[in-house]
């Protein structure tokens, strides 16, 4: 029998601190990659159940078209997910801050997609990563869909699990009209492991 | 000579971790406060000498606290340390007058080191 996973107040606490330091280093490569200053937010972490997810999802974007790209990483004890969420309306000013010349196409948004995923997700993951002392790898990222109502792209039928440790970021990009949701998730077995790992962080 | 030493984080674990970042053997009084809300009301309170700052907190943030120090002119130092590492966050804190930038996750050789360069701690002791 799986132990039911919950978070203490001091856990969660440092699981947000430890999500805030990695946040800024992937912010850090985001403003460089595209000249701009990134706006960090709190991060939010909550454990969710199956039948929250959708909930969850659609607190998250309630923009009438979304493109998102998930990326599984794996490390030792602890496996997860990457979920990006791109409000469509984003497009326009990306497309701009990298210099090209028209409106993109479905190509070459996929392509920018990608990278921004790569950036983000794979900051934040390392970042996360080296602070538990974990080596993580990642997965190619993999498109969901793009400009369609996030229901369609994310709904229970994609959830393999009962509960999550889900870790939300959204990014927004001073002075322009970007914004995405970053959904960190881990499994119940990851949690409990680092659990153990966080606890000496948190010794008097 | 006690120095009155303010930290200021929304974070019990981060709050914590710069505490225990402070050198073993600088005799300081540490003051604590989650917001820039709290801070402002324990500086204007007076007494404090130095104040380590965290830029993303809600109620007040770290740009808000810095500005409200400013306005009012506030006798404190400020060092701000952040995981918001975008050049820019550092500029604009600079700005607005704080007197270093650190890093997060905080190291204690780097806190003293900043801590020498002020004059607050000797360099020898060390």
């Amino acid at each position: 029998m799986s132990k039911l996973i919950a978070l203490t107040e001091d856990e969660r606490d440092c699981y947000q601190e430890i999500t805030n330091v990695a946040m800024g280093q992937a912010a850090d490569q985001l403003a460089r990659l595209l000249d701009v200053y990134v706006v960090l937010p709190i991060p939010n972490v909550n454990i969710i159940e199956r039948n929250e997810f959708k909930m969850t999802i659609k607190s998250l974007e309630d923009a009438p078209s979304v493109s998102a790209v998930c990326q599984g990483f794996i490390g030792a004890g602890v496996a997860g997910e990457a979920l990006l969420i791109f409000n469509d309306s984003s497009f326009s000013d990306i497309s701009q801050l990298l210099k090209y010349s028209q409106e993109l196409n479905t190509e070459e948004e996929l392509e920018m997609l990608m990278d921004v995923a790569n950036v983000l997700n794979g900051a934040c993951i390392q970042g996360i990563g080296k602070q538990l002392d974990i080596n993580f790898s990642q997965s190619h990222p993999i498109i969901l869909g793009q400009h369609r109502p996030i229901s369609e792209l994310l709904d229970e039928k994609h959830v393999t699990w009962q509960r999550t440790m889900a870790i939300e970021i959204n990014y927004t990009i001073e002075d322009h009209n970007i914004n995405c949701d970053l959904l960190l998730l881990f499994t119940e077995e990851s949690v409990l492991h680092m659990n153990r790992l966080i606890s000496f962080l948190l010794e008097d | 000579m006690t120095t009155k030493v303010l930290i200021c984080d929304d974070s019990n674990m981060a709050r914590k971790q710069m505490s225990r970042a402070l050198p073993d053997n600088w005799p300081t009084e540490i003051t604590f406060a989650k917001n820039g809300a709290e801070a402002i009301e324990i500086i204007q309170a007076g007494g404090q000498e130095l104040m380590f700052l965290d830029l993303t907190m809600p109620v007040m943030d770290g740009y808000e606290t810095l500005e409200a120090i400013r306005k009012d002119d506030l006798p404190i130092m400020v060092i701000v340390v952040s995981g918001d590492i975008q050049p820019e966050a550092r500029d604009r804190v600079k700005k607005l007058g704080a007197i270093e930038f650190i890093k997060k996750p905080v190291d204690q050789s780097k806190i003293a080191a900043v801590l020498t360069d002020y004059g607050m701690i000797g360099g020898d002791d060390e």
